[in-house]
């Protein structure tokens, strides 16, 4: 016993060292799912009026660039109206309810907090449950991808960038309906990568990639990007290729949360075959 | 200086580094590969004099504390207690002995550049090697890993031999 001490006691930084190091690593293996939210709900309380706080300073400083982004939505939307169409016919515009019923609602929510420096970047928005925001949610701004609600507490969610190893959005390219996986490999916020692009697909650079719609997450439509450097393997079934995203993820000032009304009975539908 | 005045100077030291790294440092990053980590100048700084149990300690504290703001819980904390376990083990290294270090913690002003950029550069690149290996945690990014431990490390480097030359200057 007596030689145990003395052990400890001649070796107590290296043990202590050793059981520190132990702590923290379990901490980082446990608590790093994105999934796992006991923590986060700790912590976010606090740390989150700090970084909104903070958000809230220096959102002047882009106010120039989230004033552009608001115009062009509106300038968007404007064209939409009835009154911007040509009144050929007064009856043209009868919009028919059984016929178009509404799937999708938007969210729209204020960034406080956001990275594109790290291997694994995560945001977190100004809305939460008490304001319809639930997980797995898409998250887009002005119809370019940006990524997914993970967790949701009563006036925060956090959302998962596209730019995360954890990341995959199916995608397809536009011209063609044909599918293709889009990840983030790291390095550069500019750029990310495809996988899994049959052979027989021709592909240019320039050519647009949206997302496949086949997720649940992400309405069919929502642009990616486009291919920027493409790699035709002689050796694999598949090629690959560098995306430019559309998004430019370091200036997210405001984002929209898609709520899709009808995924309840996708998923119920599912559910049933499953079951069965 | 007296004990309690190195306290609060360690205390103040530390809530102002952590606040530079959360509030701004966070938000910097040059070309999606350098990302300066500054707070870990709080470590560097630590008096000679604090015993092992307590630099350990310190460590853990300001990993944690940069941890809660990046919801990385254990990350950087992994990150700084490397680095405080290695830093005895370098100051021995690259110190000719005990008599050689001068004042009560690590400066440029005291114990020269030489002794300075390697005492700083090797903790500095332990630090970055732990924080930026186990945030990919993924082998086949190795070398993309390795770029950014380089990079950033220097540009950390950089960050602390700039505060160093405007807090602590050469008297004249």
């Amino acid at each position: 016993m007596r030689n145990l001490f003395v052990f400890i006691r001649k070796n107590y930084f290296i043990l202590l060292f050793l059981v520190l190091e132990a702590i923290s690593l379990g901490l980082f293996f446990n608590f790093n799912e994105f999934q796992n939210t006991a923590v986060y709900d700790l912590t976010s309380t606090f740390t989150g009026s700090i970084n909104r706080t903070f958000r809230n300073i220096s959102e002047y400083l882009s106010l120039r660039s989230t004033n552009q982004t608001l115009v062009e939505e509106l300038a968007k939307l404007h064209s939409q109206l009835p009154k911007a169409y040509y009144a050929s016919d007064a009856h043209s515009f009868y919009r028919n309810d059984t016929i178009y019923q509404l799937q999708y609602r938007y969210i729209s929510a204020k960034v406080i907090s956001n990275t594109t420096n790290r291997r694994n970047n995560f945001l977190m928005i100004s809305k939460g449950t008490l304001q319809g925001v639930r997980n797995h949610m898409g998250v887009i701004i002005g119809n370019r991808i940006v990524g997914q609600v993970v967790s949701v507490s009563p006036h925060f969610s956090w959302i998962i960038s596209m730019l995360n190893k954890d990341s995959k959005v199916s995608g397809k390219f536009k011209k063609n309906n044909q599918l293709v996986n889009v990840e983030w490999g790291g390095g550069s916020y500019r750029y990310g990568s495809i996988k899994e692009i049959p052979k027989h697909v021709e592909m240019k650079k320039g050519d647009t990639i949206i997302s496949s719609g086949n997720s649940d997450i992400f309405p069919e439509g929502v642009l990616i990007g486009t291919i920027s450097d493409f790699t035709v393997a002689t050796d694999e079934n598949f090629n690959y290729g560098t995306i430019l995203f559309s998004t430019d993820f370091n200036s997210l000032g405001y984002v929209e949360i898609v709520v899709d009304l009808m995924r309840k009975e996708k998923e119920d539908l599912k559910a049933t075959f499953k079951s069965e | 200086m007296t004990t309690s005045r190195v306290i609060i100077n360690n205390f103040l030291r530390f809530f102002i580094l952590i606040a530079i790294q959360v509030l701004i440092l966070n938000n910097i990053y040059l070309g999606g590969f350098i990302n300066p980590y500054l707070y870990v100048y709080f470590i560097l700084l630590i008096p000679y004099e604090v015993p092992g149990a307590l630099l350990l300690t310190l460590s853990f504290i300001t990993g944690a504390g940069v941890d809660i703001f990046t919801n990385t819980l254990g990350l950087h904390t992994s990150a700084c207690l490397a680095m405080g376990y290695a830093r005895p083990q370098i100051i021995k290294m690259i110190s000719s002995g005990p008599d050689s270090l001068i004042g009560d913690s690590p400066s440029l002003k005291n114990q020269g550049l030489k002794w300075f950029l390697y005492y700083s550069l090797s903790l500095i690149l332990i630090h970055h090697f732990v924080l930026f290996f186990l945030e990919a945690f993924r082998f086949t990014e190795f070398f993309i890993t390795f770029l950014r431990v380089a990079l950033s490390s220097l540009f950390t480097l950089l960050l602390v031999m700039i505060s160093e030359y405007l807090l602590y200057p050469k008297e004249k």
